[in-house]
């Protein structure tokens, strides 16, 4: 089973994309996946522990790669590319935010934010600022200096989402970021991601919650590797974007 | 990435493990500060001894017999008394030699004033009172006559009451003869403190050393002779004659064992070959203290493994981030790398004190081995480099999947 949001502006493609652990018995985390998501779409996906979600955004975010088929990122194909050019396109195309908030404990907020921008460019004179003015957007302006451990969960998330828009990326792959937060909380966060996606960057968002998923516009089941189905919210939210990907949606919605 | 960004990261995180850190560091502590303290106490003792004479060098030469041990390794001075009077009486009427001292031991086994007797340690050498012609006398003069002596420092401090000019001083021999003297002079030491207790006597009466010559006669002969040329000028020409003279006319040179070497040195030479001596005991020594490096780099590679390992996580949030494999490298590399600067800062600062102390106790002048502070910083260098390789190379492998999967 495919999924293909638009076919003019895709910001991620995957073509039966296949991804297998070779234990005593070998385990198909990723099973035939093909999907395709538009610029400036917000997906989620959903399933069952195990289902392969987590593979699967590790294959879309260039950190691995898959034994089968094909996945392209802003139009580039993830398989031909070398370790340190992967490395080079998460920097710049992709942004990262996981489940454990996962920041550097040594470093502060604002030089947890400036990380993906040292990487990207060594003679980059007004990092700190930009890293100030991005942790100022999750509203943590006041928070530079903190260390991680001296940080709520809430805002632990937060710097890792103005980490993840360092570089300004095409493309936020989130893993459960809501995982480890309570409900109030978690509505802060996908407030967060909401106004992202509003301003064009494509989502991509793996959780176990319902009320989590409905923030996307549409939100892709998978079971056992596989695809099972893909739901189509889309008209749940009347942001100005939508025109364009429910537009596009609709075309998917036969296919499924 | 940017180099300083990967150093305040590194500093960062050596800075969070501050005793592991130090403890890690510890090695290359020892090692250096091992190496500087014997650079700085090998110099000291150097200087202690050569630093007099350089500062009035004098227009003389010593000619000696020397020999290399059968067994054993260095020089061995040789004291068998092969240089006769004819032989002095030759080299006296070289050009440009304006004496020929001759020096040689005599038997003594106490030396004692009414009040006071020093058995064993003091040395009564036979000489000429032109060999005093360029030492610094601290009271009275050279000895005029067979009833006088000259005492050095070292001598005069053996007695408890100092020896001074005029003091009466009885010299008992092997064989139960004694003779008294009357002290003339006390001397400065040519080779400082090292020197020891001299009481120096005119050859004529007390020398009595004869050896048959090649020429069938029996003459009065010396193990040393001391040659002094007419100004500072004159001392290569002559030292060139005198070589020559002895070590092809003179009786010493039919007389002298075969192997022995004769050997005539200006103060310049002697200087010269003690310091050879010096600089290759302290050369062993630092050698010695380099194994303490290898080890010091063993545990900075050691712990930076450990520090991969714990940190594995971390290089996956890296590598997730955009960090490329140089990246990851150079970051640990970088840590390394200070890690053994660190340690050799530390070592070049703990050993110059270690050797100040050392040199202030023993009355030694301070040294400052540059070249060997330089060394020591290059070698931390390289300990972090070489240490560092392995681990940074593993984290630059570290797989970021399997990595964000570590707890
Ligand atoms: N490194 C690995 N080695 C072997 N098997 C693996 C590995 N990583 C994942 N798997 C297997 O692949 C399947 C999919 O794992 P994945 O982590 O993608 O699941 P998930 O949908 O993210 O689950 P969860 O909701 O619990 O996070 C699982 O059966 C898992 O056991
Ligand atoms: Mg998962």
């Amino acid at each position: 089973m495919g999924y293909e949001s638009d076919s003019a502006a895709t910001a991620v493609v995957a073509e039966d994309v296949r991804r297998t652990y070779h234990l005593a018995e070998p385990v198909h985390a990723v099973d035939g996946v093909s999907l395709s998501l538009a610029e400036g779409s917000f997906t989620a996906v959903m399933g069952p522990s195990g289902s392969g979600k987590s593979t699967l955004m590790n294959l879309v975010g260039c950190l691995d790669t898959p034994d089968d088929g094909r996945v392209a990122i802003a139009g580039q194909s993830v398989g031909e590319l070398s370790d340190d050019d992967r490395a080079h396109l998460r920097g710049t195309e992709i942004g990262f935010v996981f489940q454990t908030f996962d920041l550097m404990a040594r470093l502060t907020a604002a030089e947890n934010v400036t990380l993906p921008m040292v990487f990207h460019d060594p003679v980059d004179a007004d990092r700190r600022e930009r890293a100030r003015a991005l942790l100022e957007r999750v509203g943590l302006g006041d928070r530079l200096e903190h260390k991680p451990t001296e940080l709520s969960g809430g805002q632990r998330q937060r710097v890792a989402i103005a980490r993840a828009l360092a570089n300004e990326p095409s493309l936020v792959l989130a893993d459960e970021p809501t995982g480890n937060l309570d409900s109030e909380t978690e509505a802060e966060i996908m407030d967060l991601f909401v106004e992202l996606n509003d301003e064009g960057t494509t989502i991509l968002l793996v959780t176990h919650e319902r009320e989590v998923a409905e923030y996307a516009d549409h939100v892709v089941h998978l079971l056992d590797g596989r695809i099972e189905d893909v739901e189509h919210l889309g008209e749940r939210r009347d942001v100005a974007v939508g025109d364009r990907v429910t537009g596009a949606l609709e075309e998917v919605t036969g296919d499924v | 990435m940017n180099f300083l960004e990967s150093i305040r990261i590194g500093w960062r995180s050596i800075g969070s493990h501050k005793l592991r850190s130090t403890l890690t560091t510890l090695g290359v502590i020892i090692g250096v500060a091992a190496v500087i303290t014997f650079m700085v106490l090998g110099s000291g003792f150097t200087a202690s001894i050569i630093g007099d004479i350089e500062a009035d060098q004098e227009p003389v030469m010593m000619v000696q017999t020397q020999t290399v041990p059968e067994d054993g390794f260095g020089i061995m001075t040789v004291d068998s008394p092969i240089y006769t009077e004819s032989d002095i009486a030759e080299l006296e009427e070289l050009d440009g030699v304006e004496f020929v001292a001759p020096e040689g031991g005599l038997d003594v086994v106490q030396a004692g004033t009414d009040d006071e007797q020093v058995t064993g340690v003091i040395d009564v050498q036979a000489t000429t009172a032109d060999a005093f012609e360029f030492s610094t006398f601290v009271d009275g003069e050279t000895f005029d006559g067979p009833d006088e002596a000259v005492v050095n420092e070292q001598a005069s401090q053996a007695f408890e009451a100092n020896l001074s000019a005029g003091d009466e001083l009885t010299l008992t021999f092997e064989d139960g003869e004694t003779e008294t003297v009357t002290v003339a002079g006390v001397v400065e030491s040519e080779l400082g403190d090292q020197t020891p207790p001299t009481v120096y006597v005119p050859a004529e009466p007390y020398y009595t050393t004869t050896i048959g010559t090649p020429d069938g006669d029996e003459e009065r002969a010396y193990p040393f002779l001391q040659v002094g040329a007419e100004d500072l000028d004159a001392v290569d020409p002559v030292q060139e004659d005198v070589t020559e003279y002895v070590e092809d006319e003179s009786h010493a040179a039919e007389l002298k064992q075969d192997g022995d070497e004769i050997e005539v040195q200006t103060v310049e030479d002697a200087i010269e070959q003690f310091s050879d001596i010096v600089d290759q005991l302290t050369l062993f020594i630092g050698a010695v203290a380099g194994i303490a490096l290898v080890v010091g780099s063993i545990g900075i590679a050691n712990i930076m493994i450990v520090s991969v390992t714990e940190r594995t996580r971390e290089i996956g949030i890296m590598k997730a981030v955009g960090a490329r494999r140089r990246d990851v490298m150079q970051l640990f590399l970088v840590e390394s790398v200070i890690l053994g600067v660190i340690g050799a800062l530390v070592g070049v600062a703990l050993g110059l004190a270690a050797g100040y102390a050392g040199v202030t106790l023993l009355e030694w002048p301070m040294a400052y081995p540059l070249e060997w502070i330089a060394i020591a910083i290059v070698v931390g260098v390289s300990v972090g480099v070489v240490s560092g390789l392995y681990p940074a190379w593993r984290a630059a492998r570290v797989d970021p999947i399997e990595a964000l999967r570590h707890e």
